[in-house]
């Protein structure tokens, strides 16, 4: 029942590299959410753990309802261009994310012999929903394409906490998600801020500080 | 519960800027008093944990040891600093209308909820709550950097959001690896470094090197290490001043303190080698990136957030070297660099307010026309530069030393080398801002006291450093060298 959901957030990770609109990139982000919500609840039941299954509430909550929300009604607002803005082309990250998967399996395997293969699968999975969240944050222009790749890379995260010895503890979970919540509003505010005094979204036109 | 009072002093002061938020002065007051409670209280720890070298628990939760208590120290002092150089800067911002009475009250919010932040780090032993309280220093921090909400100040906080935000995200992916080599060699879970830290000899090493490698990355980021450094200069040189003194010296070395308790969980698994090295190697490159951007750099700001990566990096290298000389060296230097930062930044502040600009090369007279403030930057940078009798020349003393004692001749010429090529770069800097030929009937400034306190109060442990170590810091140092080198 596992692999399938793997699987599925696997789709939404490539798919968020290849995106070129903003609204896309913002829907992939809450359907890998979804299924990263979707993992954690089944293995929350399957290990009884009643922690796991308030997190995956969590989870639900922020990243499958709020934050989407949140960046589409700030994407609508700023009127900026549905444009993501790319240094590497959607299909050439593609091409580097599926180089990347490769050597995050083969690092993964490497590093952790003693996981069975379901775990493998999830660690290898982790690593490269980190990656394209990294390919998001540094391969795409619009400040809106940041703050996504920054909830990719805390998607993946999330799972690699999930498939070792099932997640932090809950205090802590608890934290890492009102802080991620709290990083999204902000760098919000930021994003209006910066369409404000710039006229735009687009980070590769923020030089003014050099040197 | 002295320490649930640390905690609890900043939040008061926080709710009395919002409560009080019309009477500015009384707001103003008052924190600087709450910082100056804080400061005692520190002490106070330093004399009682730090000199026996005892620890408090509480809750499972919060943990205080003479490491931990030594950082609040340095917290506390450069916060007393910030709040009382605050009084006059922030009257200052809203009499010429820069800001308005409610964006002032506004700041003192975000001053005590960054404290507060800063606060938690050394206090709590999980390392998830850890990386919670770091990146919620991040969050608070942005807005004292975009305070003035210019297109640089956005810009910077931008980039410092970001930046930061990433890079703790590959901490907390080292944290959890951490916590998973600590499964594997016991079959329990845990995030708490006491606990860490005493199965060390089980800990699973390939993990643990994965792990320590991210957790150096993520908090090495946000402790400006070059070559991740890069959101450092534009932050620190754009937040409002009282904040530049406190992200360049304090934030920084709150991440180290972080890298420090990983090191500690290195040394015991891995022995002192591998984390160890990798510090050095991280201090020698930072020292090297600073001191090239130091040479070109004509930013008065900028220059002291490079500044910041240099120190940080002879840090990292007296950390580096473990030999508890070095140890003993770099924790004195945190303390060291903390005080005499944050004097060039209020320094800083008042000339480019008095002068409306950030360049040094349009900047001339500053002796002349602001006699005070210009005096302060003169002894500030003899400091800064590691001149003797300043404080800072004992600590860079001891770690080159300890570099020798040890046999790392290498290092010791390399940070020899590069000190005195940033001291020369530093002086030409300064020499021209500070002595160059005023402006023709320039207004020569008078500051107010309350401006100058916050000078005063930093000179004492930039001169007195130097030449006399009281001895409750020599013991609480003495104690952290302890429990950082496990002798």
């Amino acid at each position: 029942m596992e692999l399938p959901i793997i699987f599925l957030m696997m789709v939404f990770s490539y798919a968020l590299v290849a995106d070129r609109r903003v609204p896309n990139a913002i829907n992939n982000f809450r359907w890998q959410s979804f299924f990263l919500f979707l993992l954690t609840l089944l293995l929350g039941f399957k290990e009884k753990e009643l922690a796991l299954i308030l997190v995956a509430g969590l989870l639900f909550g922020l990243k499958v309802v709020a934050i989407p929300y949140f960046l589409q009604r700030t994407h609508k607002e700023l009127k900026a261009s549905d444009d993501l803005g790319y240094f590497l082309d959607p299909q050439l990250s593609m091409v580097l994310l599926l180089v990347l998967s490769y050597l995050s399996w083969t690092f993964v395997h490497s590093l952790f012999p003693a996981c069975d293969r379901l775990q493998l699968v999830m660690l290898t999975s982790s690593f490269i929903m980190a990656i394209s969240g990294m390919i998001l944050m540094v391969l795409r222009m619009t400040a809106l394409a940041q703050i996504i790749g920054l909830l990719v890379m805390e998607n993946g995260l999330f799972l690699l906490a999930s498939s070792l010895s099932g997640g932090m503890p809950f205090f802590v979970e608890t934290a890492v998600f009102f802080d991620v919540f709290v990083s999204v509003i902000i760098s919000g505010v930021f994003v209006y801020r910066i369409k404000k005094y710039f006229t735009h979204i687009d980070v590769n036109k923020l030089s003014r500080l050099r040197g | 519960m002295l320490i649930l009072f640390i905690l609890a002093v900043p939040m008061l002061l926080a709710l009395f800027s919002v409560t009080l938020g019309q009477k500015l002065s009384t707001v103003a007051k008052m924190n600087s008093l709450g910082h100056l409670t804080l400061f005692l209280t520190a002490l106070w720890l330093m004399l009682d944990v730090g000199l026996s070298g005892k620890v408090i628990q509480l809750f499972n939760f919060f943990y205080l040891d003479a490491l931990s208590v030594f950082f609040i120290f340095v917290i506390s002092l450069v916060a007393l600093a910030a709040s009382l150089y605050s009084i006059t800067y922030i009257e200052d911002n809203v009499k010429t209308g820069e800001i308005s009475p409610k964006k002032a009250a506004y700041y003192y919010l975000l001053f005590n909820f960054f404290c507060f932040s800063m606060l938690l780090v050394p206090s709590v032993s999980n390392l998830g709550m850890v990386w919670a309280a770091v990146e919620m220093t991040t969050l608070i921090s942005a807005f004292l950097v975009g305070f003035y909400n210019t297109k640089q100040s956005v810009e910077a906080a931008w980039k410092y959001i970001i930046i930061c935000s990433a890079g703790i995200i590959i901490a907390l992916f080292g944290t959890v690896l951490l916590s998973y080599a600590y499964f594997l060699g016991t079959g329990a879970k845990s995030l708490n470094w006491p606990e860490l830290l005493s199965a060390g000899a089980v800990l699973d090493k390939n993990i643990l090197k994965i792990a320590l490698l991210f957790i150096l990355v993520g908090y090495g980021t946000k402790a400006g290490l070059a070559p991740m450094h890069t959101w450092l200069p534009d932050a620190h040189s754009q937040a409002v001043t009282p904040g530049s003194a406190l992200l360049s010296g304090v934030l920084l070395k709150t991440s180290i303190y972080v890298l420090l308790r990983c090191s500690m969980i290195s040394g015991a698994s891995l022995g002192p080698q591998y984390f160890q090295h990798l510090l050095l190697m991280f201090g020698l490159i930072s020292l090297v990136v600073s001191c090239v951007f130091i040479l070109v750099q004509s930013d008065l700001k900028r220059l002291l957030a490079y500044s910041s990566i240099e120190h940080i990096g002879i840090i990292c290298i007296g950390f580096g070297l473990a030999t508890p000389l070095a140890v003993f060296g770099a924790l004195l230097h945190i303390l060291n660099h903390a005080a005499t930062k944050a004097l060039m930044f209020f320094g800083a502040g008042d000339v480019v307010r008095k002068f409306g600009k950030h360049n040094m090369h349009a900047i001339r007279g500053v002796i002349k026309t602001m006699p005070f403030t210009g005096s302060m930057l003169l002894i500030g940078l003899f400091a800064l530069t590691g001149l003797p009798p300043f404080s800072i020349f004992i600590s860079e003393f001891l770690i080159i030393f300890a570099a020798i004692a040890k046999g790392s001749f290498w290092t010791a010429g390399l940070v020899l080398g590069l000190v005195v090529i940033i001291f020369s770069a530093m002086l030409s800097h300064f020499s021209k801002m500070l002595f160059g030929k005023a402006v023709k009937d320039a207004e020569i400034a008078h500051e107010p006291l309350t401006g100058k306190l916050a000078f005063l109060f930093l000179l004492i442990p930039i001169c007195l450093l130097g030449l006399y170590l009281p001895g409750f810091l020599n013991g609480t140092i003495s104690s952290a060298v302890k429990v950082i080198t496990g002798a």
